[in-house]
């Protein structure tokens, strides 16, 4: 029997961070598969092509810092990040901006702060940003096969036709003639769904269930709401198997909707926009459960989170209502981290056996 | 199932208060829990540590050579925080020497050592069924000789504190019958079989404590257990608590929280007498000790682990080696990788196997790599917060595991980590790996050096500041002497001043004496002349 220098306890459970990014992975499955349905593989292609570069990137980093790749990488959190940035970054973003902003993600914003767990900010959210500031006009653009070019009939998405302009999209390079992709930009983009006045009208999603197409052909525009859907089946599934809390989806959904609840006027409709666009036409959902979710950069109280959650969801709103930006679930969330630090200080909870703040400081007026 | 419906619908039973935090951890206590609890003959040789809790050294009775009798005793205490021992079974005292002891690290303690005869012959008991009869004090007395101690992890190894024991402020006498812990099931079995005694022993340690009430609070899970103690409960004073089952819920703080509803205040474990917490051992001890007279000389111990051909429960006499215990089990020395004392999530891997059992060890685990695995590689904390969630203390092991990484001390005192019972539960669940006990234990360390270096560095702090306060008066001393030298000076040159005043006067008071003296001097040398000549008065 050799001597023994390990410490109790000696029983640990099953549970690791690998299993739990992979279930974050698999949670956002759903959201995913419904989105290539409406926009195409390039949502598909911009995962690849952010994988990719995230694996090399976390790679080289880690063993620069002297840490085994091959036990560090299999966290997965690397993964995660490049999925999230990528359902971020707009179908048909070029693949040099997707490796640039997951550059900035993984060697600035996650490594540069000393790696998993010590980085303030989102890194996900920080790649995007650091492309929405710079080249704003691409971030704000979906480039989505709804024509085919050569007939300009309506066509799926998913057809060849569908599949050739995505691939053109994401890697312009690929196309040989000049005059086809300057026909391309041309022909198939789509502005993000908040500044379409459909998604305003609380009824777009039940007027386009009586209309007598069915969900699976709906186009892009309205594709959105199921979409969106998805992506709250996969988060509530993420909530059942305890992989995230409920404190801060809840916090930043119910603020979103008690505040466009609050604006809304139906004559002034199309400028603040329904609770139900604000939930189901836009990236909510996908941020509260699975961006904002994050608990390396989020508060990690329970009360720290509610905060945390609404810090969240009103700028969220106001950006969006108020600012300059289509969506600003990104901001808000680099917005929320900064917070994260200061609420984590002060929204301690009581710990077992002492007195709360409340009757520490009733005690103290007293004496 | 009509066993169940009546853990539910009976009025005997509370059902418990919750407690903060815990873990559900597989429990392999069905293994143990097949078998009765068995009496495993006599060792050859049985191992007494005499180390008092305070450090000390009990008093040998015996001498090496001479003959014990069972229950004879052999070592008394020397002080309060000392527990006397009884030979455990007849036979020749051996030798009295250094041996190991059952710890992570090679720590040897003096030991007395049984040659046992085999016989196993009993000096004469003093049995007392009538212990009612007997005074409150002497009651603990008969206690206390016998050798009944307490069995947890309090300061004072008397199963009645002295100061318990002068003034009766108990109101509540709790027996912690939670086995929280994975693999240990030596209480569990302990109820099964023996409730009857075990109920007698709460009524004795009640009447010595001098209890308005006692409970027995017991998990859940334990249902046979349940139904023992409710058969031997009728007709009697005694609640039952039925407490969730999860782990730690035997930790004294749970479980007071758990029978009264109230939190225990943070550092007030040990002054607040009115709540006294034993253990199931400790009242089936206070049992045989007063109702059969017998010493304190045996306990009962789970032996458990993948290489035992069998998991039991042994009552197994205080002295006898680990792997002789292991090798009754047919222990697979082969696969057994490591010897673990205690449960699963405290329980201490042994520095070395061939250690004797002490009065507390409940459990032995023979380990291998079948059910404890070699910890994986540790990652990096993405404070998920699950150790929050399951912490008994409320804590926040996400934000000490940070603080304890950068040594700051100050807000890892901000965050009470002085309250970490270091249970475990936080680092069963993390899902990097961390070992966030050892962070802990380590960060509480440092705090007591620091505060012993402060307190080290106060003394000196006050050296310095009584030598920079000489040195300061020194200086106005020196300050002031100066000051009134030259006020002296001062007033010196002031009275120069007058007398430059009044010199003229004097001047020419003296230059007055010396034109008189020298008058005088001239008319003298004239009239001396005069005579000289002869020349008389013409």
């Amino acid at each position: 029997m050799k001597p023994s220098t390990i410490s109790s306890p000696r029983q640990t459970n099953s549970k690791s961070v690998s299993n739990l990014m992979t279930t974050v992975l698999i949670c956002l499955c759903p959201g995913i598969v419904s989105s290539c349905w409406f926009f195409g593989i390039g949502i598909l292609l911009n995962i690849l092509i952010a994988t990719i570069a995230a694996l090399v990137f976390e790679a080289v980093c880690l063993a620069c810092r002297g840490k085994d790749p091959k036990v560090q990488m299999t966290d997965l959190s690397a993964v995660v990040t490049a999925v999230l940035f990528a359902l971020t970054v707009p179908v048909g973003t070029p693949w040099t901006f997707i490796v640039a902003g997951i550059a900035f993600a993984i060697l600035i914003s996650k490594h540069a702060y000393g790696g998993l767990g010590q980085n303030l900010f989102n890194p996900a959210m920080t790649g995007y940003l650091f492309l929405l500031l710079s080249f704003p006009l691409a971030m704000t653009t979906w480039h989505i096969p709804l024509n085919d070019l050569t007939s300009g009939m309506p066509i799926s998405p998913l057809s060849m036709e569908g599949v050739r302009q995505s691939l053109l999209a994401s890697f312009p390079f690929m196309a040989f003639d000049s005059n086809m992709s300057k026909e391309l930009i041309d022909g198939m983009t789509v502005a993000t769904p908040l500044t379409l006045t459909e998604m305003a009208s609380p009824n777009a999603f039940a007027a386009a269930l009586s209309s007598d197409a069915s969900i699976w052909s709906r186009d892009a525009r309205t594709g959105w709401e199921i979409v969106n859907m998805a992506y709250l089946l996969g988060g509530l599934t993420l909530l059942g198997l305890k992989v995230i809390r409920w404190h801060i989806p809840l916090a930043i959904i119910g603020t979103v909707t008690l505040l466009s609840f609050a604006f809304y006027s139906p004559g002034s409709a199309t400028i603040t926009g329904t609770p139900y666009m604000h939930l189901f036409g836009s990236a909510t959902i996908l941020g509260a459960f699975f961006i904002a979710t994050d608990p390396v950069s989020a508060a990690t109280t329970t009360s720290g989170r509610l905060i945390y959650g609404v810090i969240i969801g009103i700028s969220l709103y106001s950006i969006r209502v108020w600012g300059s930006y289509p969506d600003a679930v990104a901001i808000a969330v680099i917005f929320g981290n900064f917070w994260a630090p200061m609420l984590d200080h002060f929204f301690k909870p009581r710990s077992y056996g002492h007195k709360s703040k409340i009757s520490q400081l009733i005690q103290g007026l007293k004496s | 199932m009509s066993f169940l419906a009546g853990l539910f619908w009976d009025k005997s039973s509370t059902k418990a208060h919750k407690t903060p935090g815990g873990i559900k951890p597989a429990d392999f206590k069905d293994h143990s829990l097949r078998s009765q609890i068995m009496t495993p003959p006599v060792p050859k040789e049985l191992w007494l540590s005499l180390r008092q809790k305070d450090g000390n050294n009990l008093e040998t009775l015996v001498a090496v050579g001479d003959k014990v009798l069972k229950h004879q005793l052999i070592a008394a205490a020397t002080t309060p925080f000392g527990v006397p021992i009884h030979a455990p079974t007849s036979g020749q005292i051996k030798e009295i020497a250094a041996k190991l002891v059952v710890n992570a690290f090679e720590e040897r303690q003096l030991h007395i050592v049984i040659a046992a005869d085999g016989l196993d012959n009993s000096q004469q008991l003093h049995p007392l069924e009538m212990y009612q009869s007997i005074s409150k004090i002497q009651l603990i007395a008969k206690l206390h000789d016998l050798g009944v101690g307490e069995l947890g992890g309090a300061d004072s190894p008397k199963v009645i504190k002295p100061d318990i024991a002068n003034q009766s402020q108990t109101e509540l006498l709790i027996i912690n019958a939670c086995e929280c812990e994975p693999f240990i099931s030596a209480d569990e079995a302990l109820i099964r079989e023996k409730a009857e005694q075990v109920v007698i022993g709460v009524e004795i340690l009640q009447r010595a404590s001098g209890a308005n009430n006692s409970v027995i609070a017991i998990e859940t899970r334990m249902l046979d257990s349940i139904q023992a103690l409710k058969a031997a409960l009728e007709n009697r004073n005694i609640k039952l608590v039925l407490v969730q089952t999860k782990y730690p819920a035997g930790d004294k703080n749970q479980i007071i929280q758990a029978v009264t509803g109230k939190e225990v205040p943070s550092g007030d474990l040990q002054k607040d007498n009115s709540i006294l917490v034993h253990n199931v051992g400790t009242a089936y001890a206070a049992y045989n000790a007063v109702i059969k007279g017998q010493a304190y000389i045996s306990r009962i111990t789970t032996l458990a682990g993948k290489p035992l051909k069998t998991a039991k429960n042994f009552e197994a006499l205080i002295g006898t080696p680990v792997p002789f215990l292991l090798e009754l089990c047919g222990n697979d020395t082969l696969k057994q990788e490591s010897t673990i004392v205690g449960g699963s999530l405290m329980g201490i891997t042994l520095f070395e196997e061939n250690v004797p059992i002490t009065r507390k060890t409940n459990c032995i685990i023979a380990a291998c790599s079948d059910w404890f695995p070699e910890p994986p590689a540790e990652l990096a904390c993405i404070r998920c917060g699950d150790c929050a969630d399951v912490c008994p203390a409320k804590l926040l092991p996400q934000q000490l595991y940070a603080f304890s990484r950068s040594q700051d001390l100050e807000n890892l005192e901000d965050q009470n980590l002085i309250d970490c019972i270091e249970c475990g539960a936080c680092s069963y669940v993390c899902p990097s790996n961390i070992p966030l006990v050892q962070y802990f234990r380590a960060s509480k360390a440092t705090q007591q050096d620091h505060l012993k270096q402060s307190e080290l560095s106060g003394h000196w702090k006050e050296r310095y500041q009584f030598h920079q306060s000489r040195l300061i008066k020194d200086k106005e001393e020196s300050k002031t002497r100066k000051a009134r030298v030259t006020k002296s000076r001062a007033a010196n040159s002031e009275s120069m001043d007058f007398s430059r005043s009044t010199a003229k006067t004097d001047i020419a008071a003296a230059v007055n004496r010396v034109k008189k003296r020298k008058i005088e001097a001239a008319l003298k040398k004239a009239k001396e002349a005069k005579n000289e000549r002869g020349e008389g008065p013409i």
